[in-house]
């Protein structure tokens, strides 16, 4: 199991258009996919959980994966959030 | 799709009731072809500008025409109607009861065009007419698929052969909703933006469902289960589920698809085993209302959610501040 916590520093945070890239992305691989902020946990693949963390730009949330494609599925999310979604 | 070419004939036939029609010359002419939907009143023609004539058209005798071969001698009128007449004219129609000069009804038996007289004056008889040539030549096509109304939205059903669409259509009516249109729907074009839909005469009203065969839905469900034709407002596309494949998850980016030109929205439905297709397709109607009254559900809970992000924000800021505050206080 990978727990790693990134920043998430788009312009508007995480609402609807980045909420479905990161679920989609998080779709593509096996594991089971977490996200964690404020004490909630939800499913990654989800896009009404990803969206209900309501991650305003500036907070921090918590990648927890576990299965046998972990590694890749933490870079491609991490790289995802890095890039601001493309967003700017 | 290849239509059939409308005839004097049938223009006839299909509309003497309507247009209140009387024939005025003897049968003849009636093989002639329509091939324009618009309507011409030959005035200048009849006095002589042939210029831009455009006689491919209805023409159209009103009074004023009729009070102008009136006014003319008998040879200058002969004349006038020989020189109009000369053209292939589908057939002619003198309006407001008015008698037409015996001279056109002459000539235009001796040309093999058809004269009707009718009671209405020229301004409805020709709105009644273009009405009827308009639907006559509007684009029209046909598409593979069951056209269902529910909750008073168009919904064409489409996908490959055996995917179920008729079955969708019978859990649908069997909850309610009108069959239009099942396997081929006939859609026409109408003004600019409006496509609407039906079925074809003879299959009228009937669903084939695989391992019953034809089934008559007016019979079973009664006249409410069915309605003639209906506008298309959303193609629901039924696809195999394909776990590779990227479903729409927000709503946010409406597909579209292309009727003859009017593009109406487009929601592509991956089906699998234990999947309410019907349900959804119920909600996929509800959600087209609720869009029409100007509520848009993804669009909305989006604002909602930006909203919520940024108060979080300012309010972390101000914490900062106010940390930053007392971290200086040495009082």
């Amino acid at each position: 199991m990978i727990r790693k916590k990134v920043k998430i520093e788009n312009k508007y945070g995480l609402h609807a258009r980045p909420a479905n890239m990161l679920v989609r992305v998080a779709s593509r691989f096996k594991s089971n996919i977490q996200l964690a902020k404020d004490g909630y946990v939800v499913n990654g693949k989800s896009l009404l959980g990803v969206m209900s963390l309501a991650a305003e730009p500036g907070s921090e949330i918590e990648i927890i994966v576990e299965g046998e494609d972990e590694q890749e599925a933490v870079a491609a999310i991490e790289e995802l959030i890095a890039n601001k979604f493309d967003e700017e | 799709m290849i239509r059939p070419k409308l005839t004097v004939g049938r223009l006839y036939k299909e509309t003497r009731e309507r247009l209140k029609l009387r024939l005025l010359t003897p049968n003849a002419g009636f093989e002639r072809e329509i091939t324009d939907s618009e309507l011409h009143r030959p005035g200048l023609a009849l006095a002589g500008f042939l210029e831009l004539f455009t006689y491919n058209r209805v023409q159209i005798l009103g009074n004023t025409e009729i009070r102008y071969l009136e006014s003319l001698s008998q040879r200058a009128r002969k004349l006038a109607i020989e020189r109009v007449l000369q053209y292939d004219i589908p057939c002619i129609m003198v309006t407001d009861n008015n008698e037409p000069p015996p001279e056109l009804i002459q000539v235009a038996t001796r040309r093999f065009i058809c004269v009707f007289g009718t009671e209405y004056p020229t301004t409805r008889f020709s709105h009644y007419l273009s009405d009827y040539l308009q639907n006559e030549f509007a684009p029209r096509t046909t598409v593979h698929g069951t056209l269902v109304d529910v909750y008073g939205i168009g919904l064409l059903f489409t996908g490959r052969s055996g995917i179920g669409k008729s079955e969708i259509a019978l859990d649908l009516v069997e909850r309610g909703h009108r069959l239009v249109a099942d396997d081929i729907v006939i859609i026409t074009r109408k003004a600019e933006e409006i496509l609407m839909g039906e079925s074809r005469e003879i299959a009228l009203h009937h669903l084939e469902i695989r391992g019953l065969g034809l089934i008559d839905v007016r019979s079973i469900f009664g006249i409410r289960a069915v309605r003639v034709h209906k506008r298309v407002e959303v193609e629901v596309q039924l696809v195999d589920f394909d776990p590779e494949a990227d479903y729409d998850r927000t709503g946010l980016d409406e597909e579209k698809t292309n009727i003859l030109g009017v593009e109406i929205p487009l929601v592509t439905l991956p089906i699998n085993p234990g999947k309410n297709i019907t349900v959804i397709a119920e909600t996929i109607a509800l959600n087209q209302l609720l869009k029409i009254y100007g509520h848009h559900t993804a669009e909305e809970f989006n604002r909602r959610l930006m909203e919520k992000m940024r108060e979080k924000e300012r309010q972390h800021l101000l914490n900062l501040k106010m940390r930053d505050f007392l971290d200086k206080d040495f009082e």
